[in-house]
């Protein structure tokens, strides 16, 4: 005998239960999901917001007018007759340092850069004959007064920044040469130019070497090697390769591109080629994805109608594995780019006072810059990193915009 | 099925299969067929689901050279040229031996480009000129050249699905094939669209020999002349279409034609 089902009561108790539990669930799972958007767009935020409040002062600094009776100051030069060499014999610094007594009276020292003699060098330079009037000429402010004036200093520079303003000869402005210099020891005169052409020629080079190479791989892995023991190995490692950590490349490549190869050492070309092992196999993986992708009924349609398997690879499945290509080739790129740990390995983290003329000359790079920056003891360069950061920071924003660019132009064509 | 048979289906074969055999690793799909293509009918092969009608007529044009795991034996001839010699060049024998699939896939250029593509790799138009004129040929014999005229250089694939799959026989026509393979054209498609792309085949016969794969038997009535029945891998009957339909000599057709399975 079979048993007589009973009609399913929809609007029972239990049935009711259920569907608020349903709907309580979905409610659940929704603001779980707002709740994580919120918390990491504050996160964000914050990051963004110290970023800006430290790092925009770094752009900006420090100068007082000062006013140069050149006449009257301890200076022995010939206005006609004004060259580097009795320039340099001048004794620029000391007269500076004399001058700005008479000024600012006697904590000048401490007001001035030590750098500031460079200035009144280079106005005379300029015009030698403000060598016969007095002349007023703004030089940077030392590192307390600088930072008294912007934000908070010690008391007797705060007493100071109040008696220079109220003469009126102190103000702040953008300061051109931190994008132009490059490092130094007075963190008023550094700049972030050598460390941002490092990392473009580093960049250059790895994305050289490793996009080319990258998919080549990935078209032969997926298109023409036979699906065996041998691949599965190969693939397995790149997979590994891809996860290892980026230090390990770095002792890698002082190993091969230094004690082997003795290539320059702390220049951008070894770096490129460093961080190119690194950036490979994420191309490589990207690349394979993207190819797998691409529908084999368009494969089917190019060989259907004779094209060879090299025309199918390069007039059909290239093109549309490109977009893919491209955005892993980013990622891997923006990688090296914040990467600075192997560099440290191959010797990019000297002092380096000029920007590299080219790839073998010795150079750093932005995220070493910041590193080394953030460990200097003057107080003056806690800005600088924060804004060495923002320049960074805007890079990397500057390449994923490119790279959103590049994929929807591609993408277009489909 | 005995020889007899295979020579009163056929007076000259375009091209012709002796025990064509195919594996698929250690699975055997095709059970030794042979067959022979006319050049002045449309071959329509029915049977089952997974009765080895599509991966037979991939063989027709070595489209199977692409599963790694596939082995095709026996002998296939295309005028009396074995197509699996090692003297015989794939490239060549596939703009030989056209091929349409099930879903229409126009390549993502544009209408231009997608019939201009064959052509252009095979070296067949001499310049721009005679390019268009093979495009416009190409079109207009896939009945497709009035609805596209004025968008030629618009994305192909933003053609309905029964205008692409036109595009699609456009493009193989486009590289002057002898053989035309189609592997399920119509089943993507609704019926308006079907009706057209059987019309077009109506309109192709005697230009091309055209074999068709196709699980609709009311369409292999329709557009073919020859039908052949496949089960399990085996080629159970071949004859005029009409014969097999009317009058099935082997009791499997009969069952299936009627329903019986499939």
């Amino acid at each position: 005998m079979t048993a007589v089902r009973n009609p399913t009561d929809w609007k029972s108790e239990a049935m009711r239960k259920r569907i608020a539990g349903r709907y309580a669930a979905e409610r659940r799972f929704k603001f779980a999901g707002l709740f994580a958007v919120v918390l990491s767009a504050s996160f964000l935020a914050f990051l963004l917001v110290t970023m800006m409040g430290n790092g925009l002062r770094g752009f900006t600094r420090t100068e007082i007018a000062l006013k140069v009776d050149f006449p009257a100051s301890p200076l022995l030069l010939d206005p006609k007759a004004i060259t580097d060499e009795a320039l340099a014999n001048a004794n620029l610094p000391m007269v500076t340092g004399t001058v700005a007594k008479t000024v600012l009276g006697e904590k000048a020292d401490d007001l001035l850069s030590p750098t500031a003699w460079i200035s009144i060098r280079d106005a005379i330079k300029a015009d030698p004959m403000i060598l016969s009037r007095t002349a007023t000429i703004s030089v940077p402010a030392s590192t307390g007064l600088d930072l008294a004036a912007k934000s908070k200093g010690s008391p007797e520079m705060e007493a100071e920044v109040a008696r220079l303003k109220q003469q009126g000869i102190l103000s702040t402005g953008f300061n051109m040469g931190f994008l132009t210099a490059s490092d130094g020891t007075d963190p008023t005169q550094v700049g972030i130019w050598g460390a941002f052409k490092g990392s473009l020629l580093t960049m250059l080079v790895t994305l050289i070497l490793s996009f080319p190479v990258g998919v080549a791989t990935a078209l032969y892995l997926e298109e023409y090697a036979a699906k065996n023991w041998w691949t599965d190995i190969i693939e397995v490692s790149i997979n590994n390769l891809a996860a290892v950590p980026s230090i390990i490349f770095g002792l890698l490549g002082l190993s091969i591109f230094l004690n082997l190869a003795h290539l320059p050492r702390s220049a951008a070309l070894v770096g490129g080629m460093t961080l190119a092992l690194m950036t490979m196999p994420v191309i490589v993986i990207a690349g394979r994805n993207a190819i797998k992708s691409v529908p084999p009924s368009i494969r089917d349609a190019a060989l259907g109608i004779g094209a060879s398997p090299v025309q199918v690879v390069f007039q059909h499945v290239l093109p549309l594995a490109l977009p893919g290509i491209l955005t892993g080739t980013i990622i891997g790129m923006a990688r090296a780019l914040g990467e600075t740990a192997p560099l440290l390995m191959i010797g990019m983290r000297a002092f380096i006072a000029t920007p590299p003329g080219g790839i073998t000359d010795p150079a750093t790079v932005l995220p070493v810059q910041i590193f080394l920056w953030s460990d200097e003891v003057s107080k003056g360069f806690v800005e600088k990193t924060s804004a060495a950061i923002i320049v960074l920071l805007a890079f990397l924003l500057a390449m994923n915009g490119l790279a959103i660019y590049l994929r929807n132009k591609f993408e277009t064509r489909w | 099925m005995t020889e007899e048979q295979i020579k009163l289906a056929i007076e000259n074969p375009k091209m012709s299969a002796r025990d064509v055999k195919v594996f698929y690793g250690e699975k055997q799909a095709i059970k030794g067929v042979s067959i022979d293509v006319g050049m002045d009918h449309v071959t329509a092969f029915i049977g089952p689901s997974g009765c080895g009608k599509s991966t037979f007529l991939r063989t027709l044009n070595r489209m199977n050279d692409t599963v790694a795991s596939a082995r095709v034996e026996g002998e296939i001839t295309l005028d009396g040229e074995n197509i699996y010699a090692p003297s015989m060049d794939v490239v060549q024998l596939r703009a030989r031996v056209g091929m349409v699939f099930q879903k229409p896939n126009p390549f993502p250029k544009s209408i231009y480009e997608n019939i201009a593509y064959g052509p252009r790799i095979h070296g067949l138009a001499a310049g721009k000129a005679d390019m268009d004129v093979i495009v416009e040929k190409s079109l207009r014999r896939a009945g497709l050249w009035d609805e596209v005229k004025d968008r030629l250089h618009d994305s192909g694939t933003a053609l309905s699905g029964g205008q692409q799959q036109r595009l699609c026989i456009g493009r193989a026509i486009a590289v002057e094939p002898e053989v035309i393979l189609m592997d399920e054209p119509c089943s993507a498609l609704d019926p308006i669209a079907t009706a057209k792309i059987e019309e077009l085949i109506h309109e192709l016969r005697g230009r091309y020999a055209i074999v068709i794969v196709t699980h609709n038997m009311q369409q292999a009535a329709r557009v073919s002349q020859r039908t052949a029945f496949f089960h399990l891998g085996d080629l159970v009957e071949y004859g005029v279409t009409s014969d097999i339909f009317t009058n099935p000599r082997q009791e499997r057709t009969k069952d299936y034609i009627t329903g019986r399975y499939g």
